[in-house]
């Protein structure tokens, strides 16, 4: 067992857990973040993906004992029901979601994507950016769809590529 | 030994880091990004007593250029090769093919030192590598030693590095002002693939023309290790890279490579594969010569 202490969304976090404990299970289960979901658990499909400082990290692969001192980001800290983030209300919109389980993992993508671009995303951009999340239901073109739409929200001075 | 009962170190430098991997009272493995790690621990294949975590040790996360070469230290993720302007313009071959490993999360994760040390024959960055002549150093607590990498790797997943050692600096040599260099990858998907084949080159050529004088091609997932296509390179230099002279050169790989069959695809296929993707690269490689 070991003590860990780092941030997550916002508020200071001490877990007790052993520390070969990957860090999705430590949100899930010792916070109750349970937001970000496991599929594959080997780093294919992102639906585990949260932030680390402002990088995009499957958390399925990452051991409690590495993030000491991190600051992490879940699906919860992009935006909740009552204070959603325009990349929720744009997947809303579009409809880019249907079963559910990859679209955390693809918020926390598409988040971490448009706050490193100052401009409206093309779709093979949004493809490349996306290429770790699969989603089995939907297919994708609502999903990128979401993106471009929310970019085009978050700043309607952007210039389309 | 169970998952639960693993313990972890993360030492605060790299002499910290040598003084654990020499305590040898328990078994240890090392862990950076753990995009191989984490996977070989949940199939129960790498079962260490210990993890000694290096994800944090800044002082080998950088890339710069001296004298001797470009250095990269063996932390430098994917994310940061794609990023790096010395890189690009001193190193095309390694951004493209570091840019085509996994996804956004798993370049943000890997490592190029893990890249090595996990000693996959499918490792994209790897070839990269191998046309730019790089030298893995390996410290340990009472020597360091530099190793080509035509040295380094024994077999697939099999490399020279000792259980004390650790890879502490790649050296790579910067491309010359008429090198140009090119990376193609047939794998099952875009994103996210183990290659099938992938192909390097890195080729200098003379200045208004398609003439060749000197360049190095390496093939990867073909052989037990990567493997430099020796005939090929040879016949670079016989006539300038037209349309025909890459055919044949194509000819000569499809004989030179040596893959297997596996579950990802057969031997003769594979063959067939080296063959397009050099002819491909070849051809894409000249047009942006042309366009530069």
């Amino acid at each position: 067992m070991k003590n860990i202490r780092f941030h997550v969304n916002g508020k200071e976090s001490n877990v007790q857990c052993p520390p070969a404990k990957t860090l999705l299970d430590v949100l899930r289960e010792d916070l109750e973040l349970i937001g970000s979901k496991e599929c594959c658990g080997k780093g294919e499909c992102g639906s585990c993906s949260v932030m680390i400082g402002d990088e995009v990290i499957c958390s399925c692969l990452v051991l409690a004992g590495q993030i000491e001192n991190e600051t992490i980001i879940t699906v919860e800290g992009v935006g909740l029901r009552e204070n959603m983030d325009i990349v929720q209300e744009a997947f809303i919109n579009e409809g880019a979601t249907q079963c559910g389980y990859c679209t955390p993992g693809i918020i926390v993508a598409a988040k971490s994507f448009l706050n490193s671009i100052e401009h409206v995303p093309t779709t093979d951009e949004v493809k490349t950016a996306l290429g770790g999340n699969l989603c089995r239901c939907t297919g994708y073109q609502k999903i990128i769809k979401a993106v471009q739409t929310a970019a085009k929200i978050q700043n309607p001075f952007y210039a389309v590529k | 030994m169970k998952v639960s009962e693993m313990e972890m170190i993360s030492p605060t430098s790299v002499h910290e880091c040598l003084h654990a991997l020499t305590d040898q009272q328990k078994s240890s493995r090392l862990i950076a990004g753990g995009t191989d790690a984490v996977v070989r621990m949940k199939d129960r294949n790498w079962m260490p007593d210990i993890w000694i975590n290096i994800k944090g040790l800044k002082e080998l996360r950088y890339i710069r250029e001296d004298a001797s070469g470009l250095h990269i230290g063996p932390l430098t993720t994917h994310t940061d090769i794609v990023k790096s302007e010395l890189l690009q313009s001193k190193a095309d071959v390694l951004t493209f093919a570091a840019k085509e490993v996994g996804a956004t999360q798993m370049q943000n994760m890997g490592t190029l030192g893990g890249n090595l040390g996990t000693a996959s024959p499918a490792g994209d960055t790897i070839p990269a590598l191998y046309v730019l002549d790089a030298h893995i150093q390996l410290s340990s607590l009472h020597q360091i030693r530099s190793v080509p990498i035509k040295d380094f790797f024994i077999g697939p997943g099999k490399t020279v590095i000792k259980p004390d050692e650790m890879i502490s600096d790649i050296v790579i040599r910067p491309q010359e002002k008429n090198e140009i260099g090119i990376f193609e990858k047939l794998g099952p998907r875009k994103a996210q693939s183990i290659s099938i084949v992938n192909f390097t080159a890195s080729l200098k050529i003379k200045a208004q023309t398609r003439q060749c004088i000197g360049g190095k091609l390496a093939f990867g997932s073909v052989a037990p290790t990567i493997i430099r296509a020796k005939k090929c390179e040879s016949m670079l230099l016989l006539d300038p890279l037209d349309e025909h002279m890459i055919q044949n050169i194509a000819k000569v790989a499809w004989k030179e490579v040596a893959p297997i069959s596996d579950i990802r695809a057969s031997a003769n296929y594979r063959k067939d594969m080296a063959s397009a993707l050099l002819e491909r690269g070849l051809y894409r490689l000249m047009k942006r010569w042309e366009n530069k």
